[in-house]
């Protein structure tokens, strides 16, 4: 594997060959320094080359012995180079995941070099490349699937509880969704699977550490374990995560309704805890996108392919039933008192669940005091969370607005010296003008994140919001433009608001709330987001939240207390439970490999070490899976040589590919009925079903 | 969007071929740059300009990283290059319409490199020297020799796509046992040995004659003392003669007369100042009569006189509606060129080119012949291929060069120099032999260079390092090949050369004209619905279409897959005929790719369809042997094909390695079901299908 980064910059040549400017490496792990160079030069020149041919940059340049899959991103390029026998959608996919993590964790690629130094950026590709390298099997390289947990491995009901989890986290504040991973293995994920591809590699906790944006202040007051680090989304991610709220804001009536009806573990709870957009913002959406994924069933927490899952076809039964054994026991010194007070307020029907909810309530009855204590915050510096650090990619990235050129020298003066004492330039992230604006305006905010305080201090408040919310999305509801129309004025009024503070009430409180570093990032197309993650030993709760998340340390020990309990306990199960690496049963008859589309998950039982079976097996998938990607019609295949024979099927939602081990009887290739290789199909789904793998 | 070119190391441009939307597509380009008042480059330098930098960036990394590319494709597949290098050419090809896949391309260029070598022989062995052929230094010549391979090109594109022979590459017999027993006496007792007792051949020895019937092959007869002809290099010939007499293929559908062709080469007169024009006629006149997409060579398809384009002697047969059936007038054209463009290779008339061929009991490949292709009546050809007496010397020359090659190899692999090569048995047998040729042949040059290389393999005093003596390899190669050419083809028929005198050929072409003028018409239609059983459809209910091959003789059997309005095949004719036509290619295609990678079986169902693919070896009797695993091919190997690279003939090596008692044969059955039937019904047909074509090809043909 290699990457490479290449800037062609301004190239009069007519031969750009020959003018290859310094090259930026990424990370060369098996070529040389000098073939590296060249071959940047030459790539890039020939990338040039192709692109006037043809009027689009190639998307694969393929040697003899290497195939490399390219991007071209601005002024920049990227280049991954993979081996041949990858297949070259394969290739490519790789290539984008892996710009996207480099997105998703340093922000735009011409930002992201500007401001950190190579060295430092070198060493996070490093990080990235062998991350990806430990965990990426062959499957998972034909594929580009995500790292998921054997789930026929795992209790199903630890499963659910990690849904829950999530679930609970959600209705924390400023938190939109997130995932659960288990020894870099996803467990549950509300993310849709692009989002969860970045989760699941972390950046050098070296580089991010000395941050001083993330640690040096905030660092002391997170709990241990917990680190919160600015991360970017795409517009269209963006979009997602917040997609839901809106609509449950439109019909308030009938969205818990609905939920109900679809999804009996989902409480509709627009009052338990103070954000309720936010709330369902995270809450609802996930759920929908489980939704799609699992097409099968309705429920996605027991549409796990479980086995032991009859019953798991009646979600509400399931629920009611099995949870209050398993999940009571955790998180039951939380105070299941509140809990379930508040479960009896909210009428929910299954109350058995909110002992695992309860940790959220406890702090909702300090919340008049955390809230006050957050507004006194700034002074000691909380704000600077979101401050410093992306104020440095306002000035970096050349933002074109006049103002912002006062500003800069006194945000970098604060990100350097960290003084607790200067609050009015932490108005800049809004947490002090929040609380100035908060009387008058948070009705005529356009933005969701608006409300988070106001709701937060006092629950009245937060209905206007909603109200306003429906207003404001109501016009153009259906079309896809809004959220980028509403993204661009954010992002575009926001640095003049941020660069002068004095100026804030003019501009209303729309713009200052959100983050000025927004603007920079926004216009690139990325948006800047927190990710909090927690660790529990090999357990990651990885969350992503709207921005002001960083600065509010009420929320952040909400999130925390609501989720750590249940985490220790998940954690102290799955280690329990899970097979010590189950030497592959040696009676193993047959491979399979499921690949859900949707989900970007694969099951297979492929062993470690693939035995030479197994490596005609992979060949034959990934020869296979390049078919059903380029021909859409196609739903069933054959194959079969001298020495093994493979079927495949697919539909829309997913791929299954089967292999039988026995040695079959050598046959000559004349079409035979007697041929082994034309009774697979039938093999497959009679033994696939004990996987979970219905292909009936 | 289609674009070929051939270039040196050094991004010369050797041969390009371009369709008329990427000819435009450039022109564009250009344009737009360029100032107004300049007129724009050539085609050829614009080509260059634009490609230069892949080439020799190719070549760096080649230097560098002893790799190179094989590939590019841009963002959805709308444009694909192919890059593959032979020898020291690079040739490149580029499509920007989605109509091919790297498999087609990559075949176009193995073709192409094939036809190369048949017009070429070993001259191709020396890059050098194939450059003075493909890019002679006199423009007129060069323009002639890249007109020749551009429309042998377009010819193969226009086949590849639309005959099923094509499309597998494998000849397609017209089945009418009796007509060929007539025809195989014919070939025998007028043609063969009617020119080898005559005393006119100029020792010119007739060894193969066979008829054609558009692409189909009717009959073939070959003289007792020639080897036999590979299937690669038959459908070579079908290829020059479909060049040059085209088929009415698509004419046809709305023209009930077939039309007289004019012969190929007296295109090249106006087509050669105004070849744009031209093209952008033809694909006017494709559109508006309503033909398929594919646009075919305006010269085959007149359905009135039109004056202005048509050279004067086309004109003269239309205006006669009669076809061309006398050789004279076909003769007139030939002469009005000859006087017009002297030395012309690509004249109609006799042709020197190499195929593979037994010479005194051993194998040789491109050994010269001389075709002659006897047009008998519009889509009936005749083509008699003779042997010149210079064979045995490109015997000679053929094992020396590949002697010097091996040679050349183990130096670059080891550094076996000065001692260790002496004491090498290749090397004593190799100076014996070269000692020998150089005395009888003398030769100034190629005495200098042999002991310039003697005196640096053979000292004992001054040994000379292995890069001296490569270099000294290099240069003995070179002459060898200057000998080469200078006897095949400085002094070939269509230069000149020495060959069947025009009586002769008048002769044989009027005598079979006089055998088959009663079945004229009948093979005509009959090559157009050549139906192998006609009860198919309602023997294996559910079966759609299939072809089957024997890749032993390299023949195909298959319904006929017209899509032509006026005959309808099986599958009825028009829109139905043309999808099943895209679903049998896009099988042909996939079945490629699968055995590429080792797949002898594949089966697979999309949409409505089922496709089935199965490759067997079996022995003279019919038993089925043992399937063996077929060798896995990286993506940028020459394709699974016979025209460029003799891929089963090289499987058939392979296998025969494990069972050299017996005579192993190799087939394979493409077959479309409909999706609706199960596997084992369909596995079954497929059986029984191949069981009952393996009983009906056992009639003894050739």
């Amino acid at each position: 594997l290699l990457t490479t980064r290449h800037r062609p910059g301004c190239v009069t040549s007519d031969l750009p060959l020959y003018s290859s400017p310094a090259p930026d490496f990424a990370a060369f792990p098996q070529t040389l320094l000098d073939q590296q160079e060249l071959l940047c030069g030459q790539i890039a020149g020939v990338v040039r080359c192709i692109s006037d041919i043809s009027a689009s940059a190639p998307a694969l340049v393929r040697l003899r012995k290497l195939k490399f899959a390219v991007k071209v991103d601005g002024e920049f390029l990227w280049v991954l180079g993979c081996a041949v026998e990858l297949p070259d959608i394969s290739c490519k996919q790789f290539l984008d995941q892996l710009i996207g993590v480099f997105n998703f964790y340093n922000g735009p690629v011409s930002l992201a070099y500007k401001n950190c130094s190579q060295e430092d950026l070198r060493a996070e590709w490093d990080t990235f490349i062998e991350q990806i390298l430990k965990n990426t099997g062959d499957l998972h390289k034909i594929f580009s699937s995500l790292w998921n947990l054997d789930r026929t491995q795992v209790e199903p009901l630890l499963l659910l509880k990690a849904a829950l989890i999530l679930q609970t986290c959600q209705r924390s504040p400023h938190v939109l969704a997130g995932c659960i991973l288990y020894k870099g293995l996803i467990v549950s994920t509300q993310l849709p699977p692009s989002l969860t591809a970045k989760v699941l590699i972390h950046p050098a906790a070296s580089r991010h550490q000395p941050c001083p944006c993330c640690f040096v202040i905030l660092g002391a007051a997170l709990p241990p374990n917990v680190r919160i680090m600015p991360v970017f989304l795409t517009e269209e991610e963006a979009t997602s995560l917040r997609e839901f709220p809106r609509e449950q804001a439109a019909s308030p009536a009938a969205a818990p309704a609905r939920l109900q009806q679809c999804s009996a573990q989902q409480p509709p709870h627009p009052r338990s805890t103070g954000a309720p957009t936010d709330n369902a913002t995270g809450h609802v959406e996930p759920m929908a996108w489980m939704l799609a994924a699992t097409p099968e069933s309705a429920c996605p927490d027991v549409a796990w392919p479980d086995g032991k899952g009859e019953n798991g076809h009646l979600p509400g039964c399931d629920l009611e039933n099995v949870k209050p054994a398993k999940l009571h026991s955790p998180p039951r010194d939380e105070g299941p008192g509140l809990g379930s007070s508040l479960v009896k307020e909210l009428h929910l029907p299954w109350g058995e669940e909110e002992p695992d909810l309860s940790a959220i309530h406890i702090p909702e009855a300090q919340e008049t005091e955390t809230s006050s204590g957050y507004f006194a915050l700034p002074s000691t510096g909380a704000p600077d969370g979101g401050g410093p650090c992306f104020e440095e990619f306002v000035r970096d990235s050349g933002d074109p607005a006049p103002e912002s050129r006062d500003a800069p020298p006194v945000v970098m003066a604060i990100s350097s010296v960290l003084s607790p004492s200067t609050p009015e330039m932490l108005s800049q992230n809004g947490a002090l003008e929040q609380h100035d604006d908060l009387p008058g305006d948070s009705s005529q905010a356009p933005f969701p994140r608006e409300d988070h305080l106001p709701g937060r201090t006092s629950r009245p408040r937060s209905w206007p919001c909603s109200d306003l919310r429906q207003r404001g999305t109501a016009l153009p509801e259906g079309e896809q433009g809004v959220e980028r129309s509403v993204g661009a004025h954010d992002s575009c009024s926001a640095p003049g608001g941020s660069a002068l503070p004095e100026s804030q009430d003019d501009n209303g409180p729309s713009a200052d709330r959100r983050d000025p570093g927004l603007a920079p990032a926004s216009c690139m197309g990325l948006v800047p987001t927190n990710l909090y993650t927690h660790s529990v030993n090999g357990l990651v709760l990885s969350l992503l939240a709207e921005e002001p998340l960083r600065g509010d340390d009420a929320a952040i020990e909400e999130v925390y207390h609501s989720s750590l309990a249940s985490l220790n306990g998940l954690e102290v199960h799955l280690k329990e439970t899970l097979p010590k690496d189950a030497a592959a049963s040696p009676s193993r008859t047959y491979n399979f490999t499921h690949y859900d589309r949707i989900q970007n998950v694969l099951t297979a039982n492929l062993p470690q070490t693939a035995t030479p079976q197994d490596r005609r097996f992979l060949r034959a998938v990934s020869l296979m899976h390049s078919d059903f990607a380029q021909l859409p019609a196609l739903y069933e295949m054959t194959v079969r040589n001298a020495s093994t024979a493979v079927y495949a099927c697919c539909s829309p939602a997913q791929e299954t590919y089967f292999q039988q081990l026995a040695a079959a009887a050598r046959s000559s290739g004349f079409p035979s009925p007697q041929d082994g290789a034309f009774s697979l199909p039938g093999k497959a789904r009679q033994k696939l079903l004990k996987h979970g793998v219905n292909l009936l | 969007m289609k674009c070929v070119l051939v270039a040196t190391e050094g991004a010369e441009v050797l041969f390009y071929w371009t369709d008329e939307a990427f000819a435009e597509s450039l022109r564009l380009k250009f344009g737009r740059s360029e100032n107004e008042g300049e007129e724009l480059p050539a085609l050829e330098d614009q080509l260059s300009t634009l490609l230069a930098p892949v080439i020799i960036s190719s070549m760096t990394m080649l230097e560098k990283l002893s790799d190179t590319y094989t590939c590019f494709s841009t963002e959805n597949g709308d444009y694909l290059y192919v890059l593959h290098l032979f020898g020291e050419c690079l040739f490149v090809a580029i499509n920007g319409d989605h109509t091919e896949d790297e498999g087609d391309l990559r075949q176009k260029l193995c073709v192409l490199k094939y036809l190369f070598e048949v017009h070429f022989g070993l001259v191709t062995v020396d890059g050098q020297l194939v450059r003075k052929e493909l890019r002679p230094p006199d423009r007129e010549r060069r323009v002639q020799v890249w007109e020749h391979f551009q429309s042998l090109l377009r010819t193969y594109g226009r086949l590849r796509e639309r005959e099923q022979c094509f499309a597998v590459e494998a000849v397609e017999r017209l089945i009418h046992p009796q007509l060929c027993e007539l025809c195989i006496e014919a070939l025998e007792r007028h043609v063969i040995q009617a020119v080898n007792s005559s005393p006119e051949r100029a020792g010119e020895e007739a060894l193969h004659a066979f008829l054609l019937v558009h692409s189909k092959l009717l009959a073939f007869y070959s003289s007792h003392s020639a080897s036999s002809l590979r299937p690669a290099d038959l459908l070579a010939l079908i290829l020059l003669v479909q060049d040059r007499y085209p088929s009415e293929s698509t004419a046809e559908d709305d023209d009930p007369q077939p039309s007289p062709r004019k012969p190929r080469s007296s295109e090249s007169i106006p087509v050669q100042q105004a070849w744009s024009p031209a093209s952008t006629a033809r694909a006017r006149r494709s559109s508006a009569t309503e033909t398929d997409s594919f646009s075919l060579p305006e010269e085959y398809f007149t359905p009135a006189p039109s004056p202005g384009e048509q050279s004067s002697g086309s004109t003269v047969w239309l205006d006669e509606g009669t076809p061309p059936t006398d050789a004279p007038q076909v003769q007139i054209a030939e002469d009005t060129l000859q006087t017009l463009v002297p030395h012309s290779p690509v004249a109609s008339g006799p042709r020197r080119i190499f195929l593979d061929a037994s010479v005194k009991e051993s194998h040789c490949p491109m050994v010269p012949h001389t075709a002659y292709c006897l047009p008998l009546w519009p889509g009936i050809n005749m083509v008699l291929l003779t042997k010149s007496p210079g064979s045995p010397l490109a015997l000679v020359l053929c094992q020396l060069l590949d002697a010097f090659s091996l040679l050349e190899k183990k130096l670059k692999e080891g550094q076996e120099a000065g001692t260790t090569l002496r004491s090498h048995p290749l090397m004593g047998d190799l100076r014996q032999r070269m000692d020998k040729f150089v005395k009888n042949r003398g030769g100034q040059e190629i005495q200098s260079t042999w002991l310039e290389f003697k005196s640096k393999a053979f000292s004992r005093s001054e040994p000379g390092s292995s890069w001296e003596l490569l270099q000294a390899c290099g240069k003995v190669k070179r002459q060898l090949c200057a000998i080469y050419r200078l006897s095949f083809l400085t002094t070939a028929p269509g230069r000149g050369g020495p060959h069947l005198p025009q009586q002769l050929q008048d002769k044989v072409q009027s005598i079979m004209q006089e055998k088959l003028t009663d079945w004229k018409d009948f093979l005509l239609v009959k090559s157009r619905r050549n139906v192998t059983m006609v009860s198919y459809l309602e023997d294996f209910p559910g079966l759609v279409h299939f072809i089957y091959v024997d890749r032993t003789t390299g023949q195909m059997v298959a319904p006929s897959l017209s899509s032509s309005k006026r005959i309808s095949s099986e599958l009825g004719r028009g829109p139905l005929a043309t999808f099943i036509r895209t679903k049998v290619w896009s099988l042909i295609r996939l079945a490629r790719r699968y055995l590429q990678k080792g797949y002898a079986t594949l089966l697979f169902r999309e949409g409505d369809f089922c496709f089935s693919y199965f490759l067997w070896f079996e022995n003279e009797m019919g038993y089925k042997l043992q399937i063996i695993e077929v060798p896995v091919l990286s993506d940028d190997s020459t394709c699974i094909g016979v025209l460029g690279g003799d891929y089963y003939r090289k499987l058939l090596r392979y296998y025969s390695k494990s069972h050299p008692a017996e005579a192993v044969k190799c087939h394979e059955l493409l077959a479309l079901h409909l999706s609706v039937i199960p596997t084992d019904v369909l596995v079954q047909q497929a059986g029984e299908l191949a069981r009952r074509l393996w009983e009906t090809s056992r009639l003894p043909l050739l």
